[in-house]
């Protein structure tokens, strides 16, 4: 695989991005007038009203780490969809079916758990 | 040659990516440099011809589990954190003893690796060149190991029941914001 | 490790053509705005831009110099370091996960062989997704460093939602990898030449009327893969990052100039590499339906004589056909962006995880079973 090319590449693009960055402020200049009101949030035109204590809904932590696991078990369903057809052909292939369906039942089982359990209820 | 180059390259943005992550005030630069050292480590394990390990390192660490913590970390109003980690002898304490026990990591490394070098170089003419990683880990994984396979499975399972218990035990998910 | 070519010739044609290929995307986001403008006019019934330049072709080129010269400020309450690296973050994944697509045949002149495209990732499939994963990344910086709390809610869902649907993404892929046997995309393209003919319970099922490609194996992979590819560049249907009524402009709202063209280039960087792995995956790649690629450069070797002559021939076909397709998704796109409405947020998290979630898981289980069954039995 090319690494150094893929290096090269990625640092490329991210020169490109800061040149054009620094293009960006050469024609158009720095802030020049600035107002209070200009530095300011846009905020549909009203004066920024900061509530102390806003809190923060759990949805997002949760649609992560369920995220993390089912990636996971997807990453595990990788190699073994590779090497389906040369296990099959190797006299493997009920073993190794039978595995998988197994890993893919308590997979389907925990998506049905969690979609059950309303986990992940957007309101 | 060139090999040598890249993989020093690579070594040396990993470390310092490392580094950083302690070495920040701002715990969302942290975070982010540890992105750069999961994405550096993917970088490695190309380097040692792990192609698909590689590939899966930037999925699951770099995509899933980093994105995880940012967004935590975004969620949270930081200053009270910033305040506490950047001044007072505690924090310049926790700040040297992490450096001592990054240095003694290394010296050990540096003593042990010397060892395990001359061991592995009776060893390393007669093992056989890597042909096709996949397979090897297709084979562990759905051949050999089946029974801890399966138990990952339930252990990622246990797991998901278990967030969802703890999300709900203060309010839960359908916390009003 | 560095094998970008044996010769310093061919180092230095292979990172040329990664610098032409990462151009060519570049190049492309202003004739996609274009097409996206007049498209959308015709659409919606009324004249898009055309004042400027024959066709209003040269508005794109009015609009960058617009977007220039505009000033440059970082918000009060922003942290200015994540606010300019954002935008120059938003364009390394999308280019990088595009150069491993291929998109012609390879080009052989004397001894050296040249691929067309970026680079050759044998493990092709893991890059990618690899790479696109990390595309959630800009849209927290840019949401956070704005420093406003409107960014970072549309930063968060936008995130949110990226994350759903890459496990559609992801699980969709499962079913082609079990069918081709392999990560690598050219391999995938070869195997999807000629005619359709497969083994099914040991008899052969040939067709003269069908080509060999990927959608007649995989109809519903194909599907849920265009639908979750759909959400992965926060295009409408799925444009609630972005909505245009309900959080201004979601993450990209305290963005101004030139900055904000980057992010245009990062999306639609992700449509394209959307369109090239349903043109890979399902279509065919850059092969022509019904012949082969070997077919194909016999005919100009017979034709012309000189093999050069029918290598870059032969290549030059197949780039053709590649675009053809390629261009035909991006229009896909496009339309269906001006057609459909854009879907609440609690609908779209549960199209994601109660409705395309198990379709996909079942999409696997059936092509496991009718693999494993038509191979073990026959009748």
């Amino acid at each position: 695989m090319p690494l150094g090319g893929v290096i090269f590449i990625t640092l490329f693009i991210a020169v490109f991005g800061v040149i054009l960055i620094f293009l960006a402020r050469a024609t158009g200049g720095k802030a020049k007038r600035t107002n209070q009101a200009k530095m300011e949030i846009y905020e549909c035109g009203i004066p920024e009203q900061e509530k102390k204590d806003t809190k923060i809904s759990v949805k997002f932590y949760l649609t992560a780490i369920l995220f993390i696991l089912f990636d996971i078990e997807i990453i595990f369903m990788y190699p073994w969809a590779v090497h389906f057809k040369e296990f099959i052909a190797n006299s493997y292939g009920p073993f190794v079916f039978i595995s998988m369906m197994v890993f893919l039942a308590i997979f389907i089982f925990g998506l049905w758990w969690e979609i059950k359990s309303k986990a992940l209820e957007w309101d | 040659m060139v090999d040598a180059f890249l993989f020093w390259f690579l070594a040396i943005v990993t470390v310092l990516a490392g580094l950083s992550v302690v070495l920040m005030t701002n715990p969302i630069y942290s975070a982010l440099s540890l992105v750069m050292t999961m994405v550096g480590v993917a970088a490695l394990f190309v380097t040692l011809e792990a192609y698909f390990l590689a590939g899966v390192q930037l999925i699951v660490y770099a995509g899933a589990v980093m994105v995880l913590f940012v967004m935590v970390l975004m969620l949270f109003d930081l200053k009270h954190e910033l305040q506490a980690f950047t001044r007072g002898k505690i924090t310049g304490g926790v700040k040297i003893a992490s450096v001592g026990i990054i240095a003694g990591l290394v010296v050990g490394a540096i003593t042990l690796g010397t060892k395990a070098l001359e061991l592995s170089k009776a060893g390393a003419e007669t093992s056989k060149p890597v042909v096709d990683s996949t397979k090897a880990l297709a084979e562990n994984l759905f051949l050999k190991n089946v029974f801890g396979f399966e138990a990952l499975g339930v252990v990622l399972l246990v797991i998901a029941v278990g967030t969802v218990a703890l999300s709900r035990t203060k309010g839960g998910t359908h916390a009003r914001d | 490790m560095m094998n970008m070519g044996s010769t310093p010739f061919e180092i230095t044609v292979n990172i040329i053509k990664t610098v032409l290929v990462f151009l060519m995307m570049v190049q492309l986001v202003p004739i996609l705005v274009w097409v996206e403008r007049r498209g959308s006019a015709f659409i919606q019934n009324r004249f898009g831009p055309n004042r400027i330049g024959p066709l209003g072709l040269m508005q794109l080129l009015a609009d960058a110099v617009k977007f220039l010269t505009k000033e440059d400020f970082v918000p009060d309450k922003g942290n200015k370091y994540l606010f300019y690296a954002a935008p120059v973050f938003a364009l390394i994944p999308a280019a990088i996960a595009y150069m491993a697509i291929p998109m012609s045949t390879p080009l052989i002149i004397g001894d050296s062989k040249f691929l067309i495209q970026g680079f050759e990732i044998n493990v092709g499939i893991v890059f990618i997704l690899g790479i696109s994963s990390l595309a959630a990344y800009t849209i927290l910086m840019a949401g956070w460093g704005s420093g406003s709390k409107f960014s970072l809610m549309g930063a968060m869902r936008a995130s949110a939602q990226i994350i759903s649907y890459e496990l559609a993404l992801g699980l969709s892929i499962v079913g082609v990898i079990m069918t081709y046997g392999t990560f690598n995309l050219t391999d995938i393209i070869q195997a999807q030449q000629g005619h359709l003919s497969f083994s099914f319970f040991s008899h052969q099922i040939e067709s003269a009327f069908l080509p060999n490609w990927g959608i007649f194996y995989q109809p519903l992979g194909a599907i849920i893969f265009l639908a979750a590819t759909f959400a992965e560049s926060n295009r409408l249907p799925f444009d609630l990052a972005e909505g245009e009524a309900e959080l201004v402009a979601g993450f990209h709202t305290e963005y101004g100039g030139f900055k904000m063209l980057m992010f245009f280039i990062g999306e639609y960087g992700h449509m394209m590499i959307a369109s090239g792995l349903m043109a890979t995956f399902f279509f065919g790649g850059y092969g022509i339906p019904y012949v082969t690629t070997k077919e194909v450069y016999e005919f100009f070797l017979s034709s012309t004589g000189v093999e050069t002559t029918a290598h870059v021939l032969n290549t030059l076909v197949h780039f053709l056909s590649y675009n053809i397709k390629f261009i035909f998704f991006l229009w896909f796109f496009i339309h269906v962006r001006w057609t459909l409405p854009r879907f609440r947020y609690d609908q779209l998290m549960d199209l994601g995880w109660k409705t395309m979630l198990p379709w996909a898981l079942a999409n696997t289980i059936v092509t496991a079973i009718i693999i494993f069954a038509s191979a073990q039995f026959s009748f």
